[in-house]
């Protein structure tokens, strides 16, 4: 067989390649993203997605959708304006979720025996699927910064409240009033990690009463789309074959 | 000879491989802390601890012990490390292979940050319940913002048992019982399997169908708008929908089951009592100190004077939690770690009874591998040459006063 020639001989053949190529770059995909997407998150949210003792009301719900909107922002631009494929935020996020549950359960709970109540991820599914499926109805980068990067901030904490909210139950404790959550943070001892590394209700938002869980979502969704305008452009520029000479093609 | 020169090569690769799958095999436990890297001044001029004790050796899984002592809080505190204005009780194990049940300086609970005064000596007490088996190293340890940890003596404690025993219960302020070890763990895990239940779901949707290859010819040939149909938009419009409404539906059970939620609980606690002590009579004034790097020594030239009204003797030189007795005056029954021990560690020129009034220079030597071994000698590397500790003074009755130095060092290489 020459280099000119067609590798496969029949229609049958080319649809089998294809779908093998198909599985190749969606596994390989899964997980480059999963390692990358898992870094990034780790060294720009690290500790507000270890512990539970971190999953305050104002910082948290703040930080966490705007450093993790990222990674989704560059694949869905490579994979919706390549492929026209609403599966890039998804795609990143369960990746990362892979990525984390296997270190928490591997790491944190089975290496230094942190409880996996105490040290689980947050939940960032919802947000990637209302971001995906809006880039699919759209159809336009401008809509789902907007709409979308707004859902991902807002819809952070109603998405993780299921799950933190047994932790957050007072307790009395020795004479003082804890969480769980807390609780869990005085017991199981990180020596590396004292408490007044906790970033937990500082800032000035003081105005709005208890309430503060939704001004704080708010504000993380405007800058959720700003980051995501940001990051959707470097995923296209990522997802550019200006770097192959025409000769290679 | 070819034969014996394949036969040697085999072997040898053979050999290396066992040497390091062996090597795999052999991962001893890292028990302690790194305690001894940490710069020596750090541990000789900021906290230093005294009167510690560890309430067991052997503790099994669910009981509990403490560690207890005080800590003097450095009033010539390194201008290199924050004030401890902002500081945390710690303690320092591998880990949480204890739960730490209490902690408390000068009788009030500090499961929060604290802020220190310099100059004063505080009491303070952890108590530890038993969590994971195995041989430990525990210390004591302060955290100080902008300082790091400050971490204090230790002494290995053996925890007997199985984890599987063990249980945290904690009543809530809502009546419920639970145990924090498992509480809630189920609801972790059926949450994020259903969320991602439902991302797997849409990629299934998407990736049942030819993906790559054939879409990007699509897209090249102008034919974008044919790879999103009517039925995917339909589709992906349940989805959100379907988000939509499992988020709200969640949001309102979760609400109804936990109608009663605080918010995490953070703060600062000041006005922390430290011990009232009475002044010092006995005053010292230090004319110089050299550390003699080859005799793993630490000599001073002490002018004191009893202001009192009893003879006292120097018994204990302790800094860095290293402590050096005067055997003639003090022996330690309190069962203190071996190797921060030197209990004939401490040689004075003229240790006789110092009389209420009398002034007298000595000669004081620090001597023991200790230097080497907690690697104090490398404050001769520090940026700021000096030395500090704690000088313990008795009299006849055995009673004790303490006095800080703080001094330039300067190292002796011949």
């Amino acid at each position: 067989m020459s280099a000119s020639q067609s590798a496969v001989r029949s229609r049958a053949e080319a649809v089998a390649v294809s779908r093998t190529f198909d599985w190749m770059i969606l596994f390989t995909l899964f997980f480059v993203v999963l390692g990358g997407y898992h870094i990034h998150y780790m060294l720009t949210g690290g500790d507000w997605d270890f512990w539970a003792d971190w999953k305050d009301r104002r910082l948290w719900v703040t930080v966490a959708p705007i450093v993790s909107i990222t990674f989704p922002a560059a694949v869905q631009a490579c994979l919706w304006w390549r492929y026209r494929l609403p599966i890039g935020a998804t795609l990143c996020v369960l990746g990362l979720l892979l990525g984390e549950w296997i270190n928490r359960y591997l790491n944190f709970w089975g290496w230094t025996y942190f409880p996996v109540n105490f040290c689980f991820p947050s939940q960032l599914i919802p947000g990637a699927i209302m971001l995906d499926v809006i880039l699919m109805l759209g159809g336009s980068m401008t809509l789902t910064a907007v709409v979308g990067g707004l859902s991902w901030g807002l819809v952070f904490y109603p998405g993780n409240w299921p799950v933190i909210a047994p932790l957050h139950v007072p307790v009395e404790y020795n004479g003082m009033m804890f969480t769980l959550a807390d609780l869990q943070g005085y017991h199981y001892v990180r020596t590396g990690t004292p408490e007044y590394i906790r970033m937990v209700e500082k800032g000035t938002l003081r105005t709005f009463g208890k309430d503060v869980a939704p001004v704080s979502a708010f504000f993380s969704g405007f800058v959720c789309i700003i980051i995501y305008f940001l990051w959707h452009f470097f995923g296209k520029w990522f997802a550019k074959t200006d770097f192959i000479s025409d000769e290679d093609l | 000879m070819k034969l014996i020169k394949d036969k040697v090569a085999k072997l040898s690769f053979v050999a290396l491989l066992i040497t390091m799958t062996a090597a795999m095999f052999y991962t001893p436990t890292a028990s302690a802390h790194g305690e001894k890297s940490q710069a020596a001044f750090m541990r000789m001029r900021t906290i230093h601890w005294f009167d510690m004790n560890w309430s067991k050796e052997e503790v099994a899984i669910n009981d509990t012990m403490s560690i207890s002592g005080k800590f003097h809080v450095f009033a010539g505190w390194p201008e290199t490390v924050d004030k401890p204005e902002v500081s945390f009780l710690n303690v320092g194990i591998p880990g949480p292979v204890f739960i730490r049940a209490g902690s408390w300086i000068g009788g009030q609970l500090v499961p929060r940050s604290v802020s220190l005064e310099l100059g004063e000596t505080y009491d303070f007490k952890v108590l530890l319940r038993a969590r994971r088996p195995g041989e430990w190293h525990v210390h004591s340890m302060m955290n100080v913002e902008g300082g790091g940890p400050i971490i204090g003596p230790g002494k290995w404690v053996t925890i007997t048992g199985s984890m599987s025993e063990f249980t945290n219960p904690i009543t809530t302020l809502t009546g419920e019982t639970i145990d924090l070890e498992h509480y809630a763990l189920d609801n972790v895990y059926f949450w994020h399997a259903i969320w991602y239940a439902i991302g797997v779901a849409w990629m299934v949707f998407w990736a049942r169908r030819p993906m790559f290859i054939p879409r990007h010819i699509a897209m090249a040939s102008g034919k974008a708008d044919t790879l999103i149909s009517s039925s995917d938009k339909k589709v992906g419009v349940a989805f959100l929908l379907g988000t939509v409404l499992l988020l709200g539906g969640a949001m309102g059970a979760t609400n109804d089951k936990f109608p009663i939620t605080t918010p995490l609980q953070a703060g600062l606690m000041r006005g922390i009592k430290w011990i009232e002590t009475p002044a010092a009579t006995v005053s010292v004034k230090v004319e110089d100190a050299s550390y003699r790097v080859p005799g793993r020594a630490m000599q001073m030239t002490l002018t004191i004077t009893n202001n009192g009204d009893s003879a006292v003797r120097l018994g204990e030189f302790n800094t860095a939690s290293v402590r050096f007795l005067d055997a003639d005056v003090l022996e330690d029954e309190t069962g203190y770690p071996d190797d921060l021990l030197a209990e004939e560690g401490l040689t004075v020129s003229d240790n006789s009874p110092l009389a209420p009034g009398e002034t007298r220079t000595i000669e004081v030597t620090a001597s023991d591998a200790a230097w080497e071994v907690y690697r104090l000698a490398d404050l001769i590397y520090d940026p700021d040459s000096r030395f500090a500790g704690l000088l313990f003074f008795f009299d006849e009755e055995g009673n004790r006063q303490m006095t800080m130095v703080d001094a330039p060092l300067i190292p002796v290489f011949i």
